[in-house]
């Protein structure tokens, strides 16, 4: 009998529930939506900030101060510490090996170019473009300025990353012979405007005492010190200042989260629980912890201007999200109550009909309730998969990355539904239910 | 005869339409709140942005190179120019006059730098910046200073010692440090200690005259680094402009802070933008589901009034007044409600209150009437309704 009626209410009155059924599940896709962009925004746009270049720098613990002016160290060639490159691949082992983006190494030697009649005093700085770098895992990891410098733009082609630099390099200074293997690398480009190359060009560099063959496969644009340089394989260059296999300076570009108040504190005061949570953290100070515990040697340093400005504006906006995704529920919590108590206070009549035919207050309400429940997973089912859908599509469109779907989400915007409809009808249930059939009846 | 039966259903149907008005009251308030954080979060996002530091450098056009290189440092008229622009009626001033007017194209802070390289403490060679100290927690806020901030551009007496350079030389605030360049030298007091993870790590920082002094190049600077405020596109802007009026002088936009910048801001822009246009849309939906339901419950009177003789227009006109109204008074509170919501979610997240778009309550307002006259739309499907049918079926 009670299943009947409440089939009966569905199927009589079809326009009423749908409406409350569809404000119902537009409300919960609405708070879904948000909810999951809440959710995403700080980690999506951890990766965006990539673009910002590297957040951690490492040199020799034992290397002399840098005399760097403008970009240009001035420090004697000779003089400092190195590191060595075998050591790169430890990078992908430690604790959180995914977060690491990509890594540079670099070093740097003076140079100077002949064209006609002028002279050039430059640098050439030696990087890795697209290298694969192998884990002591046994896999690869490809990583260079393509990942840690995005912003650098290059007009032509970037150097073949595997050249053979050894071999194609020394010539003694009497004239490089026509055949001579050349080496290809890339001009900054206000040093290719000053001097007057272009792409394709073969120019001679006098570095180190000796001559080399450069073919100009591209020009590169970085707003930097880069500009006035030449970047070369970074084998070349190692092979040049006679320091095979070692570098001067690695930038490392890593995912983090925010800096918090518990983040910022010393780890060394903490206790060995708070140490464990604080160095399984994607903290940017965990993160340079644990590269300098892979590194033997190695002095990792936060770049602060780019660490800090991201941790402030992914704070921010995360922060943004959380409120607008909050004020969003509240907003669909009042529409579903009020087209809840809507429908109930609609129904008065019949209401009164059924008490005039006997029909006790408790089995009218949980008639109503029955049906209020009904609804409420109904529409909340529906809600939460159009909102799934909504965070995958705004995902798609801002980031290229759909939104992660969270199962998660699912029982919480059910459990909200039903208590947001319940809410919404019990205030007018109960006047209901308290109603005379008579005077209902004749219309009052 | 209208407006009195209008009242009467109002006064009639408190319960129903009260109601009614909190969900429209609701889906205001979030759609005026965030159109008010659309358009005031980007712009307070590229503002901590701005903290990525200075974006455009000024200097000579000659090579980078060192103090000893007089090529490399200027001075002069050109700077004073420059250097003015810090002031309130400096450079915007004269920017008026061409296209860098307008919105952005601010100096929001400007230092001038002279690089020397200085021995120090038991023979170690560092660079010295002679600057404006007083600048640098506007210019680099990201500056992490163990000890104090210098305020004021003309001591002489104190310096900033970068963390590397502390380091290696064991100074800690309030230390003692003796700089030595040709035959000259400067006595100095530690203030703090600098670490920022850049070069700033290995250098050490004092007041321009310092320098000046130090190197024998009085008036004299190497480079002059400024914060510009706007997108990229009004920063180069601005750097045109300004190498115009500067002959002789290199103005660069940094390009990987720009760069960087626009295509985090275009993201910034596409998240809320595409955020806020959603849930307008699903909330506008939400509440026009809730009218529909309202105007639906109205099938009996409308059945009733049109038994009693009433004309099918008259009474349409009659309902849709009714929501008019009822959409009217949502939009009104819900907007200014909404300009509540979104002044405080302004505070909590950025700290000061969003600032206010006047064209945001009308259109609220408008969108509100017109969800709810859409809602009133089913009534119109009344007009070949028989009105016994109807009685009889609510009956």
């Amino acid at each position: 009998m009670f299943f009947r009626i409440l089939g009966e209410s569905f199927l009589r009155n079809p326009a009423r529930k749908w409406l409350e059924g569809a404000a119902l599940a537009l409300g919960m896709a609405i708070t879904t939506a948000a909810m999951l962009t809440a959710l995403d925004v700080s980690d999506r746009m951890a990766r965006e900030f990539r673009r910002l270049g590297a957040n951690l720098v490492v040199t020799s613990k034992t290397d002399t101060l840098p005399l760097v002016i403008a970009g240009t160290d001035f420090r004697p060639v000779e003089e400092g510490a190195w590191l060595r490159q075998s050591d790169l691949g430890k990078l992908r082992t430690i604790f959180w090996r995914l977060n690491i983006v990509g890594f540079s190494p670099f070093l740097e030697a003076p140079g100077e170019i002949a064209r006609g009649q002028n002279r050039f005093v430059t640098r050439v700085i030696g990087t890795w473009v697209d290298h694969a770098v192998a884990v002591p895992d046994g896999t690869t990891f490809r990583t260079g300025v393509l990942w840690t410098h995005p912003w650098w733009k290059i007009e032509g082609a970037w150097f073949p990353d595997s050249s053979p630099a050894a071999g194609a390099t020394a010539e003694n200074s009497a004239g490089a012979p026509a055949s001579a293997p050349q080496l290809d690398a890339v001009f900054g480009a206000s040093l290719a405007s000053r001097a007057g190359i272009h792409q394709g060009d073969i120019i001679i560099l006098r570095a180190a005492g000796r001559e080399f063959r450069l073919r100009a496969s591209g020009i590169l644009t970085t707003g930097g010190p880069e500009d006035q340089a030449i970047v070369a394989p970074l084998a070349f260059v190692q092979d040049l200042t006679g320091h095979p296999g070692e570098y001067r300076r690695l930038l490392v570009s890593a995912l983090t989260t925010p800096e918090d108040q518990f983040g910022r504190r010393d780890p060394s005061t903490l206790s060995p629980t708070e140490y464990d949570r604080w160095f399984c953290t994607p903290y940017i100070s965990a993160i340079a912890f644990q590269i300098k515990e892979a590194l033997p040697g190695a002095d990792v340093r936060v770049i602060r201007q780019v660490a800090d400005t991201e941790g402030r504006v992914l704070g921010k906006l995360s922060a943004l999200f959380w409120l607008v995704s909050l004020t969003a529920l509240l907003a669909a919590a009042l529409v579903i109550g009020s087209a809840s108590a809507t429908t109930v206070l609609e129904r008065r009549r019949e209401i009164g009909l059924m008490k005039a035919l006997g029909a006790g207050r408790r089995s009218i309400l949980s008639l109503f309730v029955a049906e209020q429940v009904l609804l409420a997973l109904a529409g909340g089912l529906l809600g939460y998969v159009a909102g799934e859908g909504l965070g995958f599509l705004v995902g798609k469109i801002v980031f290229g990355i759909p939104a992660t779907g969270r199962l998660v989400l699912f029982p919480v915007m059910m459990a909200l539904a039903l208590a947001v409809t319940l809410a919404g009808s019990l205030w007018p249930l109960g006047h209901v239910a308290r109603l005379q059939a008579a005077p209902v009846l004749r219309g009052e | 005869m209208f407006w009195r039966l209008l009242r009467q259903m109002i006064v009639q149907g408190r319960g129903r339409l009260g109601v009614a008005l909190v969900a429209l009251v609701s889906g205001a308030t979030v759609s005026a709140a965030l159109l008010n954080l659309e358009f005031d979060a980007e712009r307070k996002i590229t503002r901590e942005l701005r903290t990525l530091g200075p974006n455009v450098l000024v200097r000579t056009s000659a090579a980078p190179g060192a103090a000893d290189d007089t090529g490399a440092v200027f001075g002069g008229e050109a700077l004073d120019a420059l250097l003015a622009t810090e002031s309130e009626n400096g450079w915007r001033h004269k920017a008026a006059s061409t296209e860098a007017r307008g919105e952005g194209g601010e100096v929001s802070a400007l230092a001038p730098s002279l690089y020397v390289i200085v021995r120090a403490g038991s023979d170690t060679s560092l660079v010295l910046s002679g600057t404006w100290l007083d600048a640098y927690p506007r210019l680099a806020p990201w500056w992490r200073v163990e000890g104090a901030w210098v305020t004021d551009r003309n001591d002489a007496a104190v310096c900033l010692v970068g963390h590397q350079a502390a380091a290696r030389m064991v100074l800690r605030p309030g230390s003692r440090l003796e700089l030595r360049y040709a035959n000259r030298s400067a006595a100095l007091r530690v203030a703090g200690i600098v670490s920022t993870g850049g070069a700033e790590d290995d250098q050490v920082f004092v007041n321009l005259p310092v320098a000046q002094e130090l190197s024998g190049l009085p008036g004299k600077v190497s480079l002059v680094q400024m914060s510009v405020g706007g997108s990229p596109q009004q920063v180069e802007r601005f750097s045109a402009d300004l190498a115009g009026h500067l002959p002789g002088l290199e103005v660069r936009p940094l390009r990987q802070i720009a760069l960087a910048e626009g295509q985090l801001l275009a993201r910034v822009h596409a998240l809320l933008f595409w955020s806020v246009g959603l849930i307008l849309t699903l909330t506008s939906l939400c509440v026009l589901s809730t009218t529909a339901a309202l105007a639906i419950e109205r099938r009996a009177d409308v059945g009733l009034m049109k038994a009693l003789g009433g004309e099918m227009n008259r009474i349409v006109r009659l309902f849709l007044a009714e929501a008019g109204l009822l959409g009217a008074a949502g939009g009104i509170v819900g907007a200014l409600l909404g300009a509540l919501l979104s002044a405080w979610i302004g505070r909590r997240v950025f700290g000061t209150a969003a600032t206010l778009r006047p064209e945001v309550i009308p259109l609220i307002i408008a969108v509100m009437v017109a969800v709810a006259l859409l809602g009133a739309l089913p009534l119109r499907l009344l007009g070949h309704v028989r009105p016994a049918a109807v009685l009889r079926e609510s009956g």
